[in-house]
């Protein structure tokens, strides 16, 4: 695979990002032929949403904080993790297929290809439930910084958590779809875990868990700082500082998918045909 | 045993061998399951402390947790994809071939399919019985009550998932109905949240459906919320929701059953 590997490092990045976008856009194309699927899909990111402001609000109406963090910053919590989760299924879903292409020897096809094999991979599919997700997210993340107070000032910086956050949550979910090269499974069951447990874990304060889980989302798998870090700044409940390691986070995560996928296509023999 | 029950039993054996063949699904169960039982541990033990809150105190909502951990396992770690795709992929053409009833053949499938949850379900306890020390059925009756519950959640979750994956005749793909069915069942059923912390009408909408069955009940028996009166009553709107479903689900085939074209090859 050495060679072909070669010829992915001498594609420019407009041509690669021209790809990338124009095969996303067809796919989306494609989507649109199927209604019905394109309308459960949404609507099953929108009610998951609705679902996740209803257990907000009964929670918030029986108890005044969590650990100090009030209704309208847990909503916040629980919007940017909807808006991360939604733009790595809106723009790269297609990891996902990672393992079922390893396993059926589809990655033949992509690395032959002028283009690098992470986007076309990418780019392969698009998570409908993203438009809800988005959607509901984005109202989500408005409203609790509405209400908790957040200031205009801090839009910018609101702006940049959001940037990061679609990153972190790509790439930490791209990386673990790239251990499909070496386990052979169509499911990427350390990607599932990861969202399902971060689903839970990261829509509450740090504090409620013991050291062992802070130290372990901030500096290991840093998925707090998707969400709990730049909301817990925004709302003053941690120091400023702390959001310098947001973008740091982020460009460690898209440097570790990158490797891990390079690592793995050097790794992949075809499935034969 | 008459050759309808031959046929069911084989293709429980046959759903439960299939499932414990990939034993890496315990272990993926265990850590997914395990691991929300300990995030939902974390934030109730945080919140109750040494107080209470609409009836719930640490140890009771231990209990609570472990029960809705027992119930997610045996509903969300059973087979309803290959229900799915055998609409999806067309297998159901050859399978209206077959001398079997489509519904009644899914059905053992699926049961055998919740049975082979029982390994991770059984260690995920023993290892919260362990770390939590969990209070148990406030009487011996209510232990029995409990477990009659359970059982009927077999066909209760087939009930529902039959129902949602029928959509597929009009769909061709089953995730986002998956992903809506589980998150309504997540929240009305109480496992997000315990019931009792709704708003009267949203509790009222919840009682309407079938999804409070999966941990409002059996829970509220365990933990004596309701007197053997009330628990028998419970029971019987499960096995009412049960018979419903059932039927249901027959009509909704009937119908669905003419989008399926088969095309020559």
């Amino acid at each position: 695979m050495a060679d072909a590997l070669s010829i992915k490092r001498s594609v420019p990045v407009r041509h690669a990002s021209g790809i990338y976008w124009r095969a996303l856009a067809a796919h989306i194309r494609s989507v649109i032929e199927y209604p019905a699927d394109l309308w459960i899909m949404a609507s099953a990111g929108a009610v998951w949403n609705v679902l996740q402001f209803a257990f907000l609000a009964v929670l918030f109406a029986n108890i005044p904080n969590i650990e100090g963090w009030g209704f309208h910053e847990m909503l916040m919590l629980s919007g940017l993790l909807s808006v991360a989760g939604g733009a790595n299924a809106l723009c790269f879903d297609g990891a996902w297929n990672t393992g079922s292409m390893v396993i059926k020897g589809d990655i033949d096809y992509r690395i032959t290809r002028p283009a690098p094999v992470i986007l076309q991979v990418g780019s392969s599919h698009i998570g409908l439930q993203s438009f809800g997700e988005l959607a509901l997210g984005f109202a989500m993340l408005v409203y609790g910084w509405i209400g908790a107070g957040v200031g205009m000032a801090w839009i910018p910086v609101g702006a940049l958590a959001i940037v990061s956050a679609a990153l972190i949550q790509t790439a930490l979910v791209t990386a673990l779809c790239a251990v499909n090269f070496w386990i052979k499974s169509p499911m990427s069951i350390f990607a599932f875990l990861l969202i399902q447990l971060q689903g839970g874990a990261m829509k509450l304060p740090l504090g409620v868990f013991p050291a062992a889980v802070r130290i372990v989302s901030l500096f290991i798998v840093p998925v707090a700082f998707i969400n709990v870090v730049p909301v817990a700044v925004l709302t003053g409940h941690m120091n400023a500082w702390w959001l310098v390691g947001t973008p740091v986070a982020a460009v460690a995560a898209v440097a570790l998918a990158a490797g891990v996928y390079r690592l793995g296509l050097r790794a992949y023999d075809s499935a034969g045909h | 045993m008459t050759h309808a029950f031959a046929v069911d039993r084989a293709l429980v054996v046959i759903a439960f061998k299939r499932r414990l063949a990939y034993k890496s699904g315990w272990i993926f169960g265990l850590a997914l399951g395990g691991g929300s039982m300990l995030i939902s541990m974390a934030m109730w033990q945080n919140l109750l402390g040494g107080g209470s809150l609409n009836g719930y105190d640490w140890s009771s909502m231990r209990a609570y947790t472990i029960i809705g951990f027992v119930a997610a396992t045996m509903v969300f770690g059973a087979a309803d994809f290959q229900i799915a795709d055998r609409i999806l992929d067309g297998h159901i053409a050859v399978d209206m071939t077959k001398p079997v009833d489509f519904q009644r053949a899914r059905a053992a499938e699926y049961v055998g399919s919740m049975i082979s949850t029982a390994p991770t379900a059984a260690l995920g306890v023993l290892g919260a019985w362990l770390l939590f020390d969990p209070p148990g059925p406030v009487t011996p009756m209510a232990g029995l009550l409990t477990a009659l519950c359970f059982v009927l959640l077999f066909p209760l979750a087939f009930g529902i998932t039959y129902l949602s994956v029928l959509v597929c005749f009009w769909t061709k793909r089953y995730m986002g109905i998956m992903w809506l069915r589980e998150a309504l069942l997540s929240f009305f059923s109480g496992l997000m949240i315990p019931l009792a912390f709704m708003p009267g009408w949203l509790q009222a909408a919840a009682w309407a459906l079938p999804f409070p069955h999966f941990t409002t009940t059996p829970a509220a028996i365990y933990l004596g919320r309701v007197d053997t009166a009330g628990a028998l009553g419970l029971i019987a709107a499960e096995a009412a929701w049960v018979v419903g479903l059932w039927y249901a689900g027959r009509l909704v085939f009937r119908f669905a059953v003419r989008k399926v074209t088969v095309h020559g090859g």
